[in-house]
């Protein structure tokens, strides 16, 4: 048959199962068993444009050895076990001339799926005959705890940024320029840490392109997206008055019951949201494209050029996502989730450089100059936790 | 595989023959001495978007004696990991990816079914044709080290170049330890294969982008092609190497365990031309800078482009034809005991300067069996060239370009064999 058109998609369930009929016929016959583990072999090749090859396609229930060689075939990277369209197992990263990689599954009685994006034949059915005594337990379940404990840490840092806004206002309303400065530094983070997770919050009766009724323009618009019909708002315009214009007026005072105004409302509305464990790693890569988009640039703080410590509130918020997937991540793909924190340790140490006790909010200002010397290693190592990241939503929502 | 351009020398010398009779027809109507200015466009100009080149195979990598293509996107990368897997994963992936690229074929998937799934291939290649690609890998002077366990792997003559006359590189325009050099016939082709290249080196965790040059308007020959332009408007490559005995003697190692047979370095330099000083320079000025004419591309001692140069000709007032200082005869073999590198160079282009200058040169990329050779030619252009007026190398870096892998191979697998 010819390769997929790499323009249609494939409409997961059903579309994915037209191509179980196409398999090419793997010998009918039970996996051999070693030292109580059943033992598949893999091999991609190159013929009919990229195929994979069982060289059995049962096994007894039990733990089942899949190892997987990539012989010849360029079109093909990575291979998933799948029951039911979640992924129980995979390895990527397999290319022709590497080493045979394996993975282990406990697996019960059923039909399986050996999934292998870009061969001809992407689905085969893999079965398993009786019933293991101990069946690998749901990464989902997994997962759902993990999706609870980040619920708990949004409402958590909500409610710290409410508390460190009224500070705020309090300290505007005193006119207290000096303590403002520091406590605008003090309240930044808390909205840096969950901007993905709030992002898109409309305020009732107002239409979805009025910014006017748009909480995150209310509570963190900035000049790079001003929209003069609205004017300005937020977290950007009192720091406009703090720190470029060096003076506290009534309009600022008026700017700052506005911003605790939205951010109680903010707080309200996170309380009623749920979770899947793809919108926290969404979320998390969310937080990396602010850090290249908002902070890199300078544009986030443009007045005080606290953008490091904004970029420490997104990297935290990111990795806070990514720890709470970690546990179901590591059942998945180890080898992903270890990438994804060495990226993740690499950031935080570059971060570490940038520590300054005696700067707001405790990170160097981010100055022009700094930005001229560094802001491309700073985006590098992004980009560098971006691609890895990148690939864990659709691992998470597909997972067994 | 296509490669009419390759394959058909004849034709090539029955065009040249062709229009070498069209200049001289016109010589009574136009100007007396004077070539035509408006000569008409070569009929072996054009070119063919389905052609293609296979990855795999037993000698060198495509895209050194391939005739070269009309653009050119070329990357360096610098290695982000200390694990030597890290480094084989990625030669591994990048080989699979280069040879679906090369077939006018995505990396992977472009639009997933599972809605959270982000795309293997960007996209923007779909439906172009293969358009020749040729993708080369090279590997910098860092790849042979105790941090991957092969340090006794090193090519023999692999090291930093040696610090030339007139260099002025920029930091964030040198180096780098690995090398994409990807040209095509079509300038979204090449770039689409470096951008899913360098996207896989950041998803494996291994490479980041280090610099990069976006080529075009090849400048250099290959056999059977006629001999284009630089950006000051002279043919740039009139002597290149092009029979196969001349790449036996001055392209491929010799030295160098077998797995590096078929293997060459590669010197890239990034060459700004100062072209607005150059463009009021006086015709007979840059004629002298050259030493050729500028139209013909004769040597300024002969008539017709593949004349061979006259070193010692001298005219009425006893001064050289062609200058002590110009570009041709510093760089000339017969003046450099008969040393030869391959030249594959590409113009390009950074828009303009903050002088509010044009910003624009050659990215010259050169192969050799030895990079001394580059050196000794660099030294001598480098101290005395006419040309340093108006150019000036600004970037710099070399790599061994390991032989092309057999198909269920990679590019230089061998050597994590051997260690």
């Amino acid at each position: 048959m010819p390769p997929i058109n790499p323009t249609t998609p494939l409409a997961a369930a059903t579309g994915l199962a037209v191509f179980l009929a196409l398999a090419p016929a793997a010998a009918a016959q039970e996996a051999p068993v070693k030292d109580g583990v059943s033992q598949v072999k893999i091999e991609m090749t190159s013929d009919n444009g990229g195929s994979c090859v069982l060289d059995s396609n049962s096994a007894k229930a039990g733990p089942v050895t899949f190892s997987v060689t990539n012989k010849t075939a360029a079109s093909i990277s990575e291979l998933e076990l799948l029951s039911n369209n979640r992924i129980l197992g995979e390895k990527e990263n397999l290319a022709p001339g590497l080493p045979t990689v394996s993975f282990t599954q406990t697996l019960d009685g059923g039909t399986y799926q050996i999934y292998c994006p870009g061969a001809s034949a992407e689905l085969q059915d893999f079965k398993v005959t009786g019933k293991a005594e101990k069946a690998t337990g749901s990464t989902q379940d997994i997962l759902a705890e993990g999706v609870k404990g980040y619920a708990h840490y949004v409402d958590g840092v909500v409610d710290a940024m409410v508390t460190s806004v009224q500070r705020l206002r309090a300290d505007i309303d005193a006119g207290d320029l000096e303590k403002a400065r520091a406590q605008y530094a003090a309240a930044r983070p808390f909205y840096e840490r969950i901007e993905s997770d709030v992002a898109g919050f409309m305020l009732p009766g107002f239409k979805a392109t009025d910014n006017a009724g748009n909480l995150d323009y209310l509570v963190d618009m900035r000049a790079s997206n001003l929209d003069p019909a609205v004017g300005w708002h937020g977290f950007h315009a009192v720091e406009r008055d703090l720190f470029e214009k060096g003076e506290i007026t009534d309009e600022t005072k008026k700017l700052a019951a506005e911003l605790q105004d939205n951010v109680e409302k903010l707080d309200k509305l996170v309380s009623t949201l749920d979770y899947r464990p793809e919108d926290l790693a969404n979320g998390a890569a969310g937080l990396l494209e602010e850090v290249q988009t908002g902070k890199i640039t300078g544009e986030e703080e443009a007045y005080s050029h606290i953008d490091l410590v904004d970029f420490a509130g997104n990297i935290e918020g990111a990795q806070q996502a990514f720890a709470f997937l970690e546990p179901g991540m590591q059942k998945i793909d180890a080898d992903l989730t270890k990438q994804v924190n060495a990226q993740f340790e690499n950031v935080t140490k570059l971060l570490e450089g940038y520590r300054d006790p005696n700067e707001l909010g405790g990170y160097k200002r981010y100055t022009a100059e700094l930005k001229a010397s560094d802001a491309t290693k700073l985006s590098k190592a992004i980009q560098a936790l971006q691609e890895p990241l990148s690939r864990i939503a659709e691992k998470v929502a597909t997972a067994h | 595989m296509k490669d009419d351009r390759k394959k058909d020398a004849q034709f090539q010398l029955s065009r040249r023959g062709l229009l070498l009779g069209a200049a001289a027809g016109t010589v009574g109507a136009a100007v007396p001495g004077m070539p035509a200015q408006a000569a008409t466009a070569d009929p072996e100009d054009v070119i063919d978007l389905t052609g293609e080149y296979p990855f795999y195979g037993k000698a060198e990598q495509a895209g050194i004696r391939t005739p070269p293509q009309r653009y050119t996107f070329y990357m360096t990368f610098d290695l982000t990991t200390q694990s030597r897997m890290d480094l084989q994963v990625l030669l591994a992936r990048w080989s699979a990816a280069i040879s679906q690229l090369m077939k006018g074929k995505p990396v992977g998937q472009i639009e997933p079914a599972r809605p959270d799934a982000i795309g293997f291939d960007t996209g923007e290649a779909l439906n172009l044709s293969p358009a020749c690609l040729t993708v080369t890998v090279g590997l910098g002077p860092n790849v042979f080290s105790d941090t991957y366990g092969l340090a006794g792997s090193k090519p023999p003559l692999l090291r930093e170049l040696k610090q030339l006359p007139s260099d002025a590189f920029k930091p964030e325009l040198t180096g780098g330890d690995l090398s994409l050099q990807a040209c095509a016939d079509d300038p979204q082709v090449a770039y689409h294969a470096v951008r899913d290249l360098a996207r896989v080196a950041k998803s494996t965790g291994a490479a980041a982008t280090r610099w990069t040059v976006m080529g075009f308007g090849r400048a250099s020959a290959g056999k059977g092609q006629s001999t284009p332009r630089n950006l000051l408007g002279f043919k740039d490559g009139t002597r290149n190497i092009r029979e196969d005995a001349d790449f036996d003697r001055s392209v491929w190692v010799k030295d160098g365990p077998s797995w590096q047979d078929h293997g060459t370095y590669q010197v890239v330099r990034k060459i700004q031309m100062h072209i607005e000083a150059w463009d009021t320079d006086r015709i007979s000025d840059q004629n002298a800078v050259f030493g050729r004419h500028k139209l013909s591309g004769a040597p300024l001692t002969g008539t017709h482009e593949f004349d061979t140069p006259d070193f010692h000709k001298k005219d009425a007032g006893g001064d050289l034809v062609i200058p002590a200082t110009a570009h041709i005869r510093l760089a000339a073999f017969e003046n450099n005991e008969g040393l030869r590198i391959l030249r594959r160079s590409y113009n390009y282009t950074d828009g303009i300067n903050q002088y509010g200058a044009l910003d624009a040169g050659l990215l010259f990329i050169s192969y050799q069996s030895d990079p001394a050779h580059f050196e000794r030619l660099q030294t001598k252009l480098g101290a005395a060239d006419r040309l340093n007026e108006y150019i000036t190398h600004i970037g710099s870096a070399i790599f061994f370009v390991p032989p092309a892998p057999q198909e269920g191979s990679y590019i230089a697998a061998q050597m994590f064999a051997d260690g």
